[in-house]
């Protein structure tokens, strides 16, 4: 953690119970974490309800966030993906498609967020790494970490045995730490 | 615990939880160990700071301004005195909280209920049929009329299930226009959660986000309340309390 991120200084306001940070901090991260969590359900009326479920508990914890651990978006990050998985927990789960945006969001083949990280500077070594893994490894992870697909539905979306996946997950998993671990 | 000796599935089980592809029971279990474990959450984290910038990526969005001004008002109520009205009382909720556990030793499953003497009909026992002999290990409550004492909804869930299930012994419960929803009190005046809407069908299957072990094990009570037609529009209950009943463990 080099250049002090100014995002630690609103969650540390927040864990002094200061709601005007809390306000400006909502401002400057809801939009990205809006948008992680329609990634994963797919559905805005639950992201909504989840976002908002999110940032109670954002204020909630935030004294107990610690800068040294975990670098603030990754921190609220974890939170909203976890609160979605939890979300998407029941295998089954009946989506209504009453307005055609599940279909328009449905898992796509193309490498949309990752060709988006690739212009981002703060994540150009995440984006170096992940283009190193072979193809079916990296689409594997990015449909897990992106559309939130468990080895069950990745199996079923790419064709192959629950096996094939699993062993492309966790090798693609190991080759990311590796190269990363270089750098980091 | 086996996990603690074995670094590589440790690393593979923290990987997997910060991806996502580590689901239902593991994952419950994973976020168990967590808890229990710094190293175990160091190792998560340093997974996190690998591959949660990988969000980044992800197309912003703005949200609708409702969400902001229901997270206020979330705010507004879990802080002393900002709120109004019984719903909003921390006291109240930590005596429904104190009440219900009391009351939870006190009801075991009810088979038979007795209804207390009413000023015309005869008091009657009423019956509840249980299907069989043997009930699965269940969260179960009985959610009756305060001011009458009599059993109006019987709600249940399988300790591993995530689907709970509400049965009305009372057809009439339901109001024109208005809806019931049904809440989870939680202890330690920590405002209550929805658990979802009664459809005006005999029995309503309400999804629960986790299995009732981790969504209903702290949970003392259940509580309808009476909404608008769809529910509270603030998240907390808004109408008057209809019915209440302590949830037990019975197993």
């Amino acid at each position: 953690m080099s250049a002090p991120d100014p995002l630690a200084d609103l969650l540390s306001a927040c864990g002094r119970g200061d709601r005007a940070a809390f306000g400006r901090l909502y401002e400057a991260t809801s939009a990205k974490l809006f948008g992680v969590a329609i990634r994963i359900l797919r559905r805005e009326d639950w992201a909504e309800e989840v976002l908002q479920d999110c940032y109670v508990s954002i204020w909630s914890h935030a004294h107990g966030y610690r800068p040294g651990l975990s670098a603030p978006m990754t921190w609220m990050t974890s939170i909203v993906r976890n609160r979605c998985l939890d979300w998407l927990r029941k295998p089954g789960l009946e989506v209504i498609d009453e307005d055609g945006s599940v279909i328009d969001n449905a898992p796509s083949d193309n490498p949309g967020p990752l060709a988006e990280l690739q212009r981002s500077a703060d994540a150009s070594a995440l984006a170096r790494c992940l283009q190193a893994l072979e193809a079916r490894q990296r689409q594997a992870i990015a449909l897990a970490f992106y559309d939130g697909l468990s080895h069950a539905e990745l199996a079923s979306h790419m064709r192959q045995p629950l096996g094939t996946v699993k062993t492309w997950v966790r090798r693609g998993l190991l080759r990311l730490k590796a190269c990363l671990g270089e750098g980091a | 615990m086996e996990y603690r000796r074995k670094p590589e599935l440790q690393d593979r089980l923290a990987a997997e939880f910060v991806l996502g592809t580590l689901r239902g029971p593991a994952r419950a279990r994973f976020r168990r160990w967590l808890r229990e474990d710094a190293a175990l959450a160091r190792v998560v984290d340093r997974w996190s700071a690998r591959l949660v910038p990988m969000a980044l990526a992800v197309q912003s969005r703005r949200p609708p301004a409702r969400v902001w001004r229901a997270i206020e008002e979330r705010l507004a109520g879990a802080m002393p005195g900002t709120g109004s009205g019984l719903w909003n009382s921390l006291a109240f909720w930590r005596a429904l909280g104190l009440i219900a556990s009391g009351a939870a030793a006190a009801l075991l499953v009810a088979v038979t209920v007795f209804v207390p003497p009413a000023p015309h009909p005869a008091p009657a026992p009423l019956v509840l049929r249980v299907p069989s002999n043997e009930i699965p290990a269940s969260y179960l409550a009985v959610l009756s009329d305060p001011k009458t004492q009599k059993p109006m909804l019987i709600v249940s869930a399988g300790r591993n299930s995530d689907q709970l299930w509400v049965k009305a012994l009372d057809p009439s419960i339901h109001v024109p226009q208005k809806s019931l929803e049904l809440w989870a009190v939680m202890p330690k005046g920590q405002p209550p959660k929805s658990l979802g809407m009664l459809s005006r069908e005999q029995k309503t299957m309400l999804p629960l986000r986790e299995i009732a072990d981790h969504s209903l094990a702290d949970v003392p009570m259940l509580a309808v309340s009476l909404e608008p037609m769809g529910g509270s529009p603030t998240g907390k209950p808004t109408g008057p309390m209809m019915y209440t009943g302590p949830c037990v463990q019975y197993w």
